[in-house]
């Protein structure tokens, strides 16, 4: 009988201890997406007593049985057991039922209210959690002492910037990892050790993702969230914040589509929840091509231009005319980071009349034309144009708002970012409420540079004077890199072109002849200083697991952190909104915080000033390089110290709410930056902020060289020939990928460590249509293998001297393309929610990695990654155990309204 | 229908019934069978379910495809208001022949938003969640097709004895509550 029957993957709590009335009560965010809910910890003994069902008797302050909408539910998955000073505790994460800013209420996305089940416990799937460092010896990870760990590291650091110089010794790192661990990490990359071979987890450079709106004055983060709420029209383009910024739909875009009719378009290839939902409310889903977004802005600014729809005040007043263009040491719109002494006229215009001469001059912008390369009717591009921009009755303007995200600026960075750049200019987005251009954003913001960058080390650069970063894909594969300090990232599958840089890892290290075959330090120690000068290369890894391949395969020695909950933290949000993320547990084994290993290593090294003796003091020595920054936090260092606190303390003080930067002092009052480029502000004095703030132009006005915005030409033209080859041939469909709402941490905590996930996607996943699944015999359940056999390498470095030498044809031209080939598998959803001759899968599933045929070729202009864009041929491989079972994967449709 | 009989054997009363359930930690309870998951067994389920109510719904005979009966459980207190449904489709937890009755509690596990009123029978989903568009598989144990919640629809253990379908038990804790038992 048992077939007659059937089994969930695991049986769910169906109770859950409440916390007592005197829990200890802790704040916190959410680990994951930018938008960073905020969260309250309850501690209590393991052995209780526990709180009761009554207000007055639990911490959560709530009568239980709960009704809707109340807030400060605790679900099984929100609570957990862990050691507190030695003691095991219960502890409950739950939303903050309290809030009143972000998830206002305590809403909370699926990811978030799991985040009980990312604390380590020896009774869960996080058992596996690194404790030690190891060391590979004969070929096996074992552990060893700190001592040992880090003396063979900092030796090994020592002698490769010695002998193969600084720009051998290479650090990769996860660069949102907190304020406290980016500042540690990037001071001893930059300002003690000085070397450019640094890159970010996702790109291969150092490098701004909204490249576009860089040189035109925008900020990528200036909103708040408010503003999704007030808006009268929403563009989206290359997300769904439904599926990846959950609270910024459910509590803000949500509100505006209620309460005020607010209009949502979104674009994406990808009919999701939230465009189904935007469609059913008023709102359009514009089905683009992958890669085409810039056809699309320049019809929507073509059309607003010829019906006069642009706002004219707006335009008068803070686009940059010719006399702005040309000022500031001739350099003019030129002063910007692609374009100064570089692209020369390729870009920059005299003002709007040259600009709208340029874009009616464009066959790219004509309706027709941009409606074939898109793939979307014209009827609905001129409905979206209308939505955004046509006045209402009696001229009153309609309050736009512009966001995008990775499927934008991923596919096409520079041209895509720069066009809807422009199209927010025309339309007088920034600065005013509801009327905001912005990132959504991806992770938090935790970065903060402890030293400048060395760009005049960096060997790219291109044509005319201006240097590139270095492109550390590239630099590796040319075997530069001697020593590589991996931190909080998968590297290889995170990366373009993945199968091709696993060959290199696996050529350098693993391939080597120099294999550590002793215990003893000294031993050890010629060992690995025989592999590096033979060309081969030593990789650190420092994370919380050990990570398959770069942990697992390539790497000599792994160091274990401590990370969330473990340490005390800061970080900002999408809206600027810096949070003190509390410890509330002992890490795991002998791990420690990202900041304390590298103060160790950087004193084995022997360079002073590390010797922190606590993450707060890492943080206010980091709270002077956020000065000027658009997460300025100076205040609270400033302040702290008056009034005899730590930073950390005082920014506990703030809680869930905590304080929305850039921050300025007046007199010792703090003030916060509900948005920037707020040109209507009237808060700040007359005299500027006290103290030790900066207020720089973008707070009061665009961030140019004039504080005017720089209108961009964006030619289709520098894309055309890379966008050609990668458009599908034969049977090839596009290939693209994203996030989808129930994963954020792919790459351990959702899949790897939850059941309650794991039941939902325990595999990587292909959505296709079903005209594209009928062609080639797939039904929903199948497992498809997705191949190409010409994913475009760029290898060597480029000193680009003729104009052209950096786009595609040039590189293809000079030999610098490599055509190799890679596959992955997935499960098959076949769904029309996904557009005819597209098919969409997770990001990043480490088994599986969709960038195993994701092209290795950045944007020559802003070295951005085409993560998004790639071609291949689906077939079915055969069925997978998810087609006929009830426990796992669901192939229902994702947009049933 | 062999299955539906032998478990309708040991429900000749009720004690005997919990009495089999808690000592012989049978794996199977109702008309689910529970993994053998480290720290999980079918004795947990089966003490679980020697726990609850045994609860009369409705009969197999009076039931229509696609019309949802209302009923509560494991009480009548609040949020107890549960969804018995046959989905014309086979289902994990189904009953009957076809083993495509399955029923559920109605409240969404993100923040309690009401989903009466939302069955789709072309899918066999409940949902979208009025609040915040959460969507369930009732065909897979209630599991989320998209939203927020951070728990699986709590899909009610069902038996059949002859003609009348019961109520035995719980997978998952009732949004609102801290125990499923104490309301």
């Amino acid at each position: 009988m048992s077939n007659e029957t059937s089994s969930p993957l695991f049986q769910p709590a169906d109770s859950v201890p409440l916390p007592p009335r005197d829990a200890d009560v802790l704040t916190t965010c959410c680990d994951y997406c930018i938008v960073a809910c905020g969260y309250k910890v309850y501690r209590w003994p393991a052995e209780g007593p526990h709180g009761g069902p009554e207000k007055g008797q639990n911490a959560l302050n709530r009568n239980y049985t709960l009704g809707p909408m109340q807030g400060n539910w605790l679900g099984p998955n929100q609570f957990t057991q862990a050691l507190h000073n030695g003691r095991l505790h219960n502890i409950a994460i739950v939303a903050d039922g309290d809030a009143d800013v972000v998830n206002v209420g305590g809403d909370h996305s699926i990811r978030g209210g799991c985040l009980a089940q990312k604390v380590y416990s020896e009774n869960k799937l996080t058992r596996d959690r690194l404790k030690h460092p190891l060391l590979r010896i004969d070929g096996v990870l074992v552990p060893v002492s700190w001592d040992l760990a880090l003396d063979v590291a900092a030796e090994l650091s020592k002698y490769v910037i010695q002998r193969h110089g600084e720009s051998a010794w290479a650090l990769k790192y996860q660069s949102y990892q907190f304020f406290e661990n980016t500042y540690a990490l990037t001071r001893l990359a930059f300002r003690s050790i000085n070397t450019p071979a640094v890159a970010h987890h996702d790109h291969p450079s150092i490098v701004s993702g909204a490249s576009g709106w860089v040189d035109i004055g925008y900020d990528p983060f200036p909103a708040a969230y408010e503003d999704f709420a007030l808006a009268d029209c929403i563009l989206i383009s290359g997300t769904d914040p439904y599926e990846t910024k959950t609270i910024v739909w459910n509590e803000w875009i949500l509100k505006g589509i209620r309460s005020n009719n607010t209009r949502v378009i979104m674009v994406n290839p990808r009919k999701t929840m939230g465009a189904a939902f935007a469609e059913r409310h008023g709102g359009l889903h514009l089905d683009v091509n992958p890669g085409s977004d810039t056809a699309l802005h320049l019809a929507l600014q073509r059309i607003i231009l010829e019906n006069g729809w642009e706002d004219t005040d707006f335009i008068e007043q803070w686009v940059a005319n010719k006399w702005d263009a040309d000022s500031d040491a001739g350099q003019g719109t030129r002063d910007t980071p692609r374009q100064w002494r570089t692209t020369w006229d390729r870009f920059q215009v005299d003002g709007f009349r040259a600009w709208k001469q340029w874009l009616l001059a464009q066959e790219e912008s004509r309706l027709d034309v941009a409606a074939r390369i898109t793939g979307i009717s014209p009827e609905k591009i001129r409905q979206a144009a209308e939505m955004m921009a046509r006045p209402r009755a009696g001229g009153k303007r309609v309050k736009t708002t512009i966001a995008i995200e990775k499927g934008n600026y991923w596919s096409n960075n520079y041209l895509n970012t720069a066009s809807i750049g422009n199209l927010g200019v025309i339309l007088g987005c920034g600065g005013r409420p509801g009327r905001a251009i912005t990132r959504l954003g991806g992770h938090q913001r935790g970065g903060r540079n402890g030293g400048r960058y060395p760009d005049w080390k960096s060997p790219n650069k291109m044509p005319g004077r201006r240097r590139q970063r270095l492109d550390l894909d590239r630099w590796v594969e040319g075997g530069h890199v001697r020593f590589a300090y991996v931190v909080g990232t998968t590297w290889i599958q995170a990366m373009a072109g993945s199968q091709a840089l696993s060959e290199t890892f696996q050529r350098l290290t693993r391939d080597n002849p120099h294999q550590v075959r002793s215990r003893d330090k000294q031993q050890i120690i010629e060992t690995l200083k025989q592999r590096v000068d033979s060309g081969g290369m030593l990789v650190v890894n420092q994370d919380i697991y050990l990570t398959n391949p770069i942990g697992t395969l390539f790497a000599d020695i792994v160091l274990p952190a401590a990370t969330w909950g473990e340490s005390n933290f800061t970080r900002c949000n999408g809206e600027r909104r810096i949070r003190l993320y509390s410890k509330f547990y002992d890490p795991p084994g002998e791990a420690k915080p990202d900041w304390e290993i590298v103060s160790m290593l950087a004193r084995k090294m022997g360079f002073e000033g590390y010797d922190w003796r606590g993450p707060s003091e890492v943080f206010e020595e980091s709270c002077a390089f956020s000065r000027g920054t658009r997460t300025d936090h100076q205040v609270l260092c400033t302040l702290a110290g008056l009034r005899g606190m730590t930073a950390h303390e005082l920014l506990r003080s703030y809680g869930t709410t905590g304080l929305q930067c850039p921050l300025f002092l007046d007199g010792n009052e703090i003030l916060e930056s509900k948005r920037l480029h707020a040109f209507e502000r009237k808060d700040i004095p007359e005299t500027g902020p006290a103290g030790l703030s900066v207020q720089r132009r973008q707070i009061m006005a665009f961030k140019s060289h004039t504080g005017k915005l720089n209108l961009l030409k964006s030619p289709w033209g520098i894309w055309a020939d890379f966008y050609a080859f990668m458009q599908p041939r034969g049977d090839e469909l596009w290939v693209t990928n994203g996030r989808i709402n129930e994963i954020w941490q792919s790459g351990f905590d959702d899949v790897q460590r939850r059941r309650y996930i794991q039941q939902r996607w325990p595999e990587n996943y292909l959505e296709i249509h079903p005209g594209d699944a009928r062609q080639r015999g797939i039904e929903s359940g199948d497992r498809v293998r997705i191949a190409s056999d010409r994913v475009p390498v760029q290898k060597g470095l480029i000193l680009g001297i003729k104009s052209d030498d950096m786009w595609f044809s040039g590189l293809m031209k000079h030999n610098h393309i490599e055509l190799v080939s890679g596959q992955f598998e997935a499960v098959a959803i076949v769904t029309p929610a996904i557009k005819r001759g597209v098919v969409f899968s997770n990001y990043l599933n480490k088994s599986n990695p969709a960038n195993s045929i994701t092209p290795r070729v950045p944007d020559p202009l802003s070295m951005n990654y085409r993560f998004k864009i790639s071609s291949g041929v689906v077939t079915k491989i055969g069925e997978s155990p998810y087609k006929n079972s009830f426990a796992q994967m669901s192939f229902k449709r994702r947009t049933i309204l | 229908m062999a299955r539906e009989n032998e478990i309708a054997t040991h429900h000749n009363n009720c004690l005997s019934r919990r009495a089999f359930l808690l000592r012989s930690g049978m794996v199977a309870a109702g008309s689910l069978v529970l993994p053998l998951v480290p720290g999980l067994n079918g004795q947990t389920l089966a003490a679980q379910v020697a726990h609850y109510p045994r609860m009369f719904i409705t009969r197999i005979s009076t039931l229509e495809r696609h019309t949802p009966v209302l009923f509560n459980y494991p009480d009548h207190q609040r949020n107890s208001t549960c969804m018995l449904v046959k989905l014309g489709a086979r289902a994990g937890g189904g009953l009957g022949p076809a083993r495509d009755i399955v029923a559920f509690n109605t409240l969404c596990p993100h923040m309690g938003g009401p989903l009466v009123g939302t069955y789709k029978p072309a899918e066999q989903v409940l949902g979208p969640c009025p609040f915040h568009q959460s969507l369930y598989d009732l065909t897979r144990h209630g599991m989320i097709i998209s939203g927020h919640a951070t728990e699986s629809l709590p899909q009610v253990l069902l038996e059949l004895e002859g003609n009348d379908i019961y109520a035995v038990g719980l997978l998952g804790l009732i949004y609102g509550r801290h125990d499923n038992l104490k309301a």
